[in-house]
């Protein structure tokens, strides 16, 4: 079943546009920062961490990662969690798939795999085309930013991490990332299999990121209190990783809210699509 | 499982949809080998509902279904002996006919040499369009694509939802023969239509459905009777009111 979904979605052209506009971000990312000159300092996060591209290739994906984690990589996981179902409702295959003798939970149970790699490879792809394009123009060097939060007006704290190092840090960043798209990809993937139209299963995750955005304490205190249930809030978090020593307080919360959205999302997408009437 | 047991049973069927629509209303029917039934009646009479509980799509509110013997319930392992055209043709567009054909058939978990790909493919009158994208066929190819695709496998029992809609006539008497074909060889047939031309022409047997009843049910030539062709027996069981666009 899943070797089917993923020979269908291989092939999709929406699946290659996509994965090809984040890979191509990297790209553009690099080529705009080599043309502005990459000597100045570029900021970072809520952190921040300054960081001059040109001094290492490590500096594009900690970038890329930083632009595209609030809006692109939320928006591409969600068009692959939303067209999951609706998608193939709106071809009409999906009634013949359920007139085959294959029980729904492993039909949606496959649906469900081959978007979570869809979306994984999303979320990977932007620092491994940022590092494999930062490395070609800027170097395999040592990463280095300068602290701005322990930086003061007598001290710059400059951070240095070998490329083993920046390289692991890289990684667990990356990992982080990922799994703060899944609160997004979950509310897609339920929205998919109770509508028949994949725009709405794709703005129903895009959505949820925006109110997250929106009703974020650190903009708006007045929202104190749903500020810790917001899903997307603290996806930046990974950037205090690249602190010294590493700072990982709220990144346990953050990801067990991730687990909760999941756990919701997903057990209600299950008991609805194993019970509903096909009647499109 | 009984080794008797009729291709479809259906058993006070009911089916209320949401807005308190009653789409199938107490229906019962037994389809028994070799036959070709034809669920007839005007558009929203119940015939496609009713096939698709048949098809485990939908859940009926009450009543039972069995296919061969076995209970219809999503993924039943007698829906792998079944073919089906339900709600028009439903296929990934950047694939070839072939590949969607080929998708459908690995779904049923069985070897691709028992698919008969090649023979359904000739009966649906696809041979030189296969290898060329889903999204270039044109309206009847995506309609004989669809057949091709329940016709894969040489399946004990052919489920068809009005299996000729927006067919030219020379590709509609092409579909017709290869249920035929199909039926000549031993295949159970149930299709909707509600061209009644189409039922008299196609099938032995028809259930002829009103506002999700069953009004009537017997051999094609019994329900005729003294009438001049099935249209007529039709209106005069239902009268015109029931009539919707009869052929």
């Amino acid at each position: 079943m899943i070797r089917i979904e993923l020979a269908k979605q291989t092939r999709r052209p929406r699946t290659l546009l996509t994965l090809g506009a984040l890979a191509a971000f990297s790209v553009a990312l690099t080529i705009a920062l080599a043309a502005s000159g990459a000597g100045s300092l570029e900021r970072v996060g809520d952190v921040p961490l300054l960081i001059a591209p040109s001094h290492s290739g490590f500096s594009i994906p900690v970038i890329a990662l930083s632009s595209t984690m609030k809006f692109f990589l939320p928006l591409a996981v969600a068009i692959f969690a939303g067209e999951s179902v609706a998608g193939k409702d709106g071809w009409g295959s999906l009634r013949y798939a359920l007139t085959r003798p294959v029980s729904r939970s492993r039909y949606l149970f496959s649906k469900l795999i081959v978007a979570l790699l869809f979306s994984l490879a999303a979320v990977v792809l932007v620092p491994l085309s940022a590092l494999v394009v930062g490395t070609i123009a800027f170097g395999w060097h040592p990463f280095t930013a300068i602290d701005a939060s322990a930086s003061t007006a007598l001290h710059t704290s400059v951070i240095t991490f070998s490329p083993g190092p920046a390289l692991g840090r890289l990684a667990i960043s990356t990992a982080y990332v990922a799994a703060g798209m899944h609160s997004s990809f979950a509310l897609s993937f339920l929205l998919s299999t109770l509508t028949t139209r994949p725009f709405a299963a794709v703005a129903g995750g895009v959505g949820l990121t925006i109110v997250s955005r929106v009703l974020n304490a650190d903009y708006l205190p007045g929202v104190a209190v749903v500020n810790r249930y917001m899903p997307n809030n603290d996806v930046d978090l990974w950037q205090h990783l690249f602190q010294r020593p590493a700072q990982t307080s709220g990144m346990a919360h953050f990801l067990l809210l991730q687990l909760a959205y999941v756990a919701i999302a997903l057990s209600i997408a299950w008991w609805w699509f194993t019970r509903k009437d096909i009647l499109t | 499982m009984g080794a008797s047991a009729p291709p479809v049973l259906i058993e006070g069927l009911t089916k209320h949809l949401r807005g308190g629509v009653i789409a199938v209303d107490g229906l019962d029917l037994v389809v028994e080998p070799g036959q070709v039934v034809g669920l007839a009646g005007p558009n929203g009479a119940g015939k496609s509902v009713t096939l698709k509980i048949m098809l485990g799509l939908v859940r009926p509110t009450s009543g039972r279904v069995e296919l061969f013997g076995e209970p219809v319930r999503p993924g039943a392992e007698a829906l792998g002996r079944v073919g089906a055209l339900v709600d028009g043709p439903g296929f990934v567009p950047h694939l070839t006919g072939l590949e969607n054909l080929r998708l459908a058939w690995k779904m049923t978990r069985c070897d691709e040499r028992a698919a008969g790909l090649e023979e359904a493919v000739a009966l649906a009158g696809l041979r030189e369009a296969i290898d060329r994208r889903y999204r270039t066929y044109s309206h009847g190819m995506r309609y004989r694509l669809a057949l091709a695709q329940a016709l894969l496998g040489s399946p004990d029992l052919l489920l068809l939802d009005e299996p000729t809609t927006g067919l030219d006539p020379a590709h509609v008497l092409e579909v017709r023969h290869a249920i035929s074909e199909c039926a000549g060889r031993g295949t159970t047939v149930v299709l909707s239509s509600h061209v009644l031309t189409e039922v008299e022409e196609v099938c032995t047997h028809a259930a002829i459905m009103s506002a999700g009843r069953l009004v009537a049910s017997g051999e094609v030539s019994e329900l005729i009777g003294e009438h001049a062709s099935l249209a007529e027996a039709y209106l005069s069981l239902v009268g015109r009111n029931g009539a919707g666009p009869l052929a």
